[in-house]
């Protein structure tokens, strides 16, 4: 039977690029995708930076246009969905009504960790931002207008970016991380120590291994008691402690679910019929040999491409070699490949202005990288990187170390 | 400048430019790229139009080049943006060589 109708769940980045894909190779299926926004598919990481710092406009986020949507029939029913039938093929709206399909792709993303600090503070809880949307990066640009220090929970990407915006705005963010170094352990401690130092040399405060003690919250001032003694007094809290998948609507059903929805590399779940990709899905990676679960903006659309085009029967892999960026005032980091399976760590440059990376080597091979410099400086030798280790080739370390051999040149070898 | 190259700007000597060789060109306070592909050189401006990042740095394959601080990725000879976070595509301007010499057209 040939496919009539692809149901969507969520409308992210990973839904906008698998409708699209779909759209180039069928111009019949039926294609609706099920938004609980109210904005067309966007790009979310301007919501921790130039969005809040009024370089890019919240309207300006759109991947593709209503005109585009429409002219290409994709259609959005702008509901959420409150229980799949999967033996009947059939969604269940929260209105009740029933909306059948042939083929599913679950796109529902991740959603954020909170904090809770127990019964009798719950409205120091309520009252924490978190950033994950349109809504909540418009609530901490606003906050941040209109006030002047912040605590930021937790120092991951996410924190720091958005500690980086209160710097460039004037404001001063306070870093509570309670590891040994920011980004945790995926990223080299080097890496982790520049880019303390950089947030420090603009104004934040970044605190290592702190524990909140307690919270008080009197005439609108956050009193937040340390472990190191110290007491830090601002005016909001912001917390971007971490994620995790947003599988809430597949919770006790057949849908195999393990830190995601589970899937092959083909982005089949356990379901017939049921595809899921982007942050909700813990995908089967051929190259790493291993499950594994991403949250960037590149797997967002190439898994979703991927997605698509195995929906269309096509049976092709999801290969990508993991790769993500974070920018924090002028500084672009980026990470490709894994970083933790390694028997070498080799340097490339010495200093923030031309870039410096650390390439993670095993058996001669390269595993992955991680850099770090101004904007632009590290991206063409990541990327680099990214085409050496899916080539497996064996990698002569004087080469890696010096940046006046191109790497271009271990490809071509 | 010889009259056949008036309204044409000098870029740099052709000697030891490679193929997928990017050069910069600064002239009037704008940037410029010069890309070096297998059936001659191609312009376009400098920066990505997703960030004001310069291309300089990106990464040249076939004939396209990848923004090296985002991957979003453009067509060199006509400057279309072709995958995101690019989606302005860049100018493209001509090219011509003379006597060994890059000239770029503004």
């Amino acid at each position: 039977m040939s496919l009539k109708k692809i149901s969507i769940i969520g409308a992210g980045q990973a839904a906008a690029y698998a409708a699209n894909e779909i759209r180039k190779h069928d111009k019949e299926l039926g294609i609706t995708i099920f938004n609980e926004e109210n904005y067309l598919p966007y790009e979310r990481p301007p919501l921790s930076k130039d969005s809040i710092t009024n370089k890019k406009k919240y309207e300006e986020l759109s991947f593709f246009s209503k005109e585009f949507y429409n002219s290409e029939n994709i259609q959005f029913i702008n509901k959420s969905v409150k229980k799949v039938d999967f033996t009947n093929k059939t969604l269940i709206t929260n209105d009740e009504k029933l909306e059948p399909y042939d083929n599913l792709l679950i796109t529902t993303g991740s959603k954020n960790k909170k904090l809770n600090f127990g019964v009798d503070q719950q409205d120091i809880s309520d009252s924490i931002l978190y950033l994950r949307n349109i809504e909540d990066s418009k609530i901490i640009k606003e906050s941040i207008n209109t006030h002047k220090t912040f605590a930021i929970i937790g120092g991951g990407f996410i924190g720091l970016e958005v500690a980086s915006s209160i710097a460039q705005l004037g404001k001063k963010a306070y870093v509570i991380e309670m590891g040994q170094q920011l980004m945790g352990r995926v990223i080299p401690t080097q890496i982790a120590k520049l880019v303390s130092s950089y947030h420090e040399d603009k104004g934040n405060v970044i605190l290592l291994e702190t524990n909140i003690v307690s919270i008080e919250l009197k005439n609108s001032v956050y009193k937040i008691e340390l472990n190191n003694k110290s007491t830090l007094e601002v005016d909001f809290i912001i917390a971007g402690i971490g994620s995790k998948a947003n599988t809430d609507l597949f919770e006790n059903t057949s849908l195999n679910i393990n830190n995601g929805i589970v899937t092959d590399e083909f982005c089949r779940t356990s379901e017939e019929n049921v595809f899921a990709a982007g942050d909700v899905a813990n995908f089967f990676h051929p190259f790493y040999n291993m499950q594994m679960r991403l949250e960037s903006y590149q797997h967002a659309q190439n898994h979703g491409i991927a997605a698509a085009k195995n929906i269309l029967g096509q049976n092709l892999p999801y290969i990508h070699i993991p790769w993500m960026w974070s920018d924090q005032f002028d500084l672009n980091l980026q990470l490709i490949g894994v970083c933790n399976n390694f028997d070498q760590e080799i340097q490339r440059g010495n200093n923030l202005e031309e870039g410096i990376i650390y390439f993670f080597i095993k058996q001669k091979k390269i595993m992955g990288a991680c850099g770090i410099g101004k904007a632009g400086k590290v991206g063409r030798d990541i990327r680099l990187a990214g085409k050496i280790l899916e080539t497996k080739v064996d990698v002569d370390i004087d080469d890696i170390k010096n940046k006046e051999v191109k790497l271009t040149t271990l490809l071509k070898r | 400048m010889s009259e056949i190259n008036e309204g044409w700007l000098e870029v740099s000597e052709e000697t030891g430019i490679e193929l997928e060789d990017i050069i910069r060109f600064d002239h009037d306070n704008k940037t410029y790229c010069v890309y070096k592909l297998e059936d001659g050189y191609y312009a376009t401006d400098g920066l990505c139009t997703h960030e004001t990042v310069h291309l300089e740095d990106g990464l040249v394959m076939d004939d396209e080049i990848e923004c090296p601080m985002h991957q979003g990725i453009f067509k060199i000879k006509t400057g279309e943006a072709i995958s995101p976070p690019a989606c302005i595509d860049l100018k493209t301007y001509p090219v011509k060589v003379d006597n060994g010499k890059i000239f770029i057209k503004i």
